[in-house]
């Protein structure tokens, strides 16, 4: 097997307002359970794809945190490792803080590396691929670098501001983009890619000499524009719900609550690991009336939630409704309280009070730890 | 802890009266509330009393056993100044023997505890259902200057000819051991749990080695013959839920215990001095559909619960099919309760189908185990 020296890369990710605020994209809760960036570590994983380094711009502890020693996705715990990387120097100074420069600063542990491949893949395209096929085509193809697409059919509405690629014939691409909404059917880059290792080489000591502020996204687009590079495009037609604002993270976890979705990301051979938080089991009072919810283990639910995900630890009292609502971890919704539309975060106390509504369109968002 | 201390938990017997559950596991494999095996009991205990030194006795159906045990890391059992061994028979030079009794099972690893050196030893079983620190009766063991001390729990006066009984004096030193009496001289029984002073013990295991008429066993012999020869043996008086589930109604009933929220046994305290370690599996967080409902139940993720539910434990990768309803069941991991289903004061084994428009069970008290494939 080819040796591929795996990134899941926390850089240049989208902004989901005040949910990563104090963490990263890739540590944010999903679906009550996981951290967002489970799934690119768990397709780097089950790829077999054992050397996994994730490069942290910034809250690194809350990085830490989640993955902890990062056995979680590793096979084999000698010849396999997950790593963190970031750049000390920079990460005060957000504009120099690029992917590029995290990379640079951590370039010593890389040289030591053997690996043929390198593999670059994001928290935010959520997406159950296996990495092996599109390894395979890009050595296939001969071409330096190659890039996962999908077509899409709603990128007037979807996918706005991310890459859209121009592909060839050959199937090289020939231009990227940028998805300002202007047609339906485009090709959108997952911005996960695989490089040969001296092509991977050859951009970071190019970016140098272009611009200290480019990260690898920017490199890349300079690099196609120049006809720098040979990359090549690689279809994926399954399922991606990409994480790209607030209002993505809401419906897409919302919209997975219903079974025919689910199971196109959630696939029967190809796990979702998490850490354990040896939580107990769910407990259901005499009086809980469930429907159509993801519940987290270590709840204790004794009123009516609907069409809800409810994470970790929660307590949901007697006599309490939760309609179209997110709760995360550990907080508690107290007795006779009605909550709607309510994004709420880590030990949020909902105590004090009758109701807490949001509307449909636009969730109330309450912050970590806060008292209501 | 100024001394060391090794616990041994037996973990080897056959558990034939679970019936076909534990047709190819060990019993203290066995899924319980939902999430855990009842081996996560003991090892969690020992954990959290800060008892990093383990060897797990197995014999009967090891394999699952042994590997859910591993090194020990779902206990935290492998670090730096952990120790955690399964022990099985092994062939040695002189002789290839089975585990004749729990005091042989302990015999026959003496060159394990030898190598440990241990101050005291703890004897465990590995099918007990129990939150506790076993701190407090090592500390009496300790202060008491016993050579044995045993944890023991009240029992009501009717059932006390079921147990090993032991008669104390005033200051809880047993005076007399009674294995299942027709008349019981107090209400202690003894839980299987044992703190023994290592040297002494070991000079007992080595003389009941050369008996040939011993069944080598804690209750039976080794602890009437301390007693015989004037050692002195104390009794600990156990506080709380304890439940051996060697049994299908005592399994169910456990079961029961933690579903309906009884809280003698408190999974949910959130207490981390106390806290039930167990694996994870990798399962998709559990799903109630738009037109199950679940109450008085606990269930573990993974699981998908599409019917009614009511009294029960849902384990991972369940699936309670759309018009299935079930009450007052233990359903382990990976079964299949199918359409039209009613099931009702049932075990269901794992990885079990339930077949469709079946009433199972209702209306009956007595507990019924469903196993192997479709129900019959």
């Amino acid at each position: 097997m080819n040796r591929v020296i795996g990134i899941c890369n926390l850089h240049d990710g989208p902004d989901l307002g005040l949910l990563t605020e104090n963490r990263p994209l890739g540590a944010v809760t999903f679906l009550g359970r996981y951290g967002l960036m489970d799934f690119a570590l768990s397709n780097l994983s089950n790829s077999g794809i054992d050397r996994i380094n994730i490069l942290v711009e910034k809250n690194v502890r809350a990085v830490r945190a989640h993955v902890r020693e990062g056995q979680t996705w590793i096979n084999n715990t000698k010849t396999g490792y997950l790593r963190l990387f970031f750049n000390e120097k920079t990460i005060a100074n957000p504009r120099f803080n690029t992917d590029i420069s995290n990379l640079l600063a951590n370039r010593s542990f890389f040289e030591d590396e053997t690996g043929d491949f390198i593999l670059i893949t994001n928290p935010f395209m959520l997406a159950s691929v296996d990495f092996r096929p599109f390894i395979d085509a890009h050595i296939a193809s001969g071409a330096e670098a190659s890039v996962i697409y999908k077509h899409v059919i709603t990128a007037d509405t979807d996918y706005l501001n991310c890459g859209t690629l121009s592909i060839e014939k050959d199937g090289l691409v020939s231009k990227i983009s940028n998805n300002a909404g202007m047609k339906k059917a485009v090709d959108v880059s997952l911005g996960t890619y695989v490089f040969n290792r001296e092509t991977f080489e050859k951009i970071l000591r190019m970016s140098r000499e272009v611009s200290l502020l480019y990260g690898l996204r920017k490199m890349l687009r300079y690099c196609i524009d120049e006809k720098l590079l040979k990359l090549n495009a690689w279809e994926f037609t399954g399922f991606v719900a990409p994480m790209l604002n607030l209002s993505d993270y809401i419906n897409h976890s919302l919209e997975l609550l219903t079974y025919s979705l689910r199971s196109k990301l959630f696939l029967d051979d190809w796990p979702i690991y998490t850490v354990t938080h040896n939580t107990p089991p769910a407990l259901y009072g005499p009086d809980a009336d469930v429907k159509n919810c993801f519940i987290a283990n270590g709840c204790i639910i004794k009123g009516k939630v609907r069409n809800s995900i409810i994470s970790r630890d929660v307590i949901i009292e007697e006599g309490t409704s939760v309609d179209n609502s997110i709760i995360f971890t550990k907080s508690v919704v107290g007795k006779g309280i009605k909550v709607n539309y309510v994004l709420a975060d880590k030990s949020v106390k909902i105590l004090q009070c009758h109701e807490v509504n949001g509307q449909k369109d636009e969730f109330l968002f309450i912050e970590q730890g806060a008292h209501i | 802890m100024p001394y060391k201390i090794v616990a041994m938990i037996l973990a080897g017997g056959k558990g034939t009266r679970l019936e076909s559950l534990t047709k190819k596991i060990a019993k203290p494999a066995v899924s319980f509330a939902a999430k855990y095996r009842i081996i996560d009991f003991p090892l969690s205990n020992c954990a959290n009393s800060g008892i990093n030194n383990v060897g797990v006795l197995m014999q009967y159906e090891a394999l699952a056993l042994d590997s859910y045990v591993s090194n020990g890391e779902k206990w935290g059992l492998n670090g730096v100044h952990s120790f955690m061994a399964t022990l099985t028979p092994r062939q040695t030079e002189d002789s290839a023997k089975w585990y004749k009794g729990t005091a042989d099972a302990i015999t026959q690893n003496i060159d394990f505890l030898d190598a440990q050196n241990p101050d005291y030893v703890l004897i465990l079983s590995g099918d007990h259902i129990y939150k506790t620190l076993y701190n407090e009766m090592i500390d009496l063991h300790v202060s008491s200057a016993a050579d044995a001390t045993i944890s023991v729990i009240e029992v009501d006066p009717s059932e006390a000819s079921r147990f090993g009984i032991m008669a104390v004096n005033k200051n809880d030193v047993i005076t007399e051991f009674q294995e299942k009496p027709k008349v019981p001289k107090s209400n202690l029984a003894s839980m299987g749990i044992y703190v023994f002073t290592w040297k002494t013990l070991r000079s007992y295991l080595k003389e009941d080695e050369k008996n040939d008429e011993s069944d080598h066993d804690f209750g039976k012999n080794i602890i009437p013959t301390m007693l015989a020869t004037g050692k002195k043996l104390q009794a600990f008086r156990f506080q709380g839920y304890w439940k051996d589930v060697g049994t299908l109604v005592s399994l169910h009933q456990a079961n029961m215990d933690i579903a309906l929220d009884r809280r003698e046994l408190d999974l949910f305290d959130g207490d981390d001095l106390t806290k039930i370690y167990s694996e994870d599996t990798h399962s998709v967080p559990q799903y109630v559909g738009t037109k199950g409902s679940i109450k008085r139940s606990i269930a573990n993720q993974g699981a998908i619960i599409l019917g009614s539910v009511d009294s029960c434990v849902v384990s991972n990768e369940v699936v309670i099919e759309e018009g299935a309803i079930c009450t007052r069941c233990v359903i382990m991991a990976g079964a299949r309760i199918k359409k039209g289903t009613k099931i009702n004061n049932a075990i269901v084994a794992p990885d079990t189908v339930v077949g469709g428009k079946q009433e199972i069970n209702l209306g009956k008290p007595d507990v019924v185990l469903v196993s192997g494939g479709s129900y019959k």
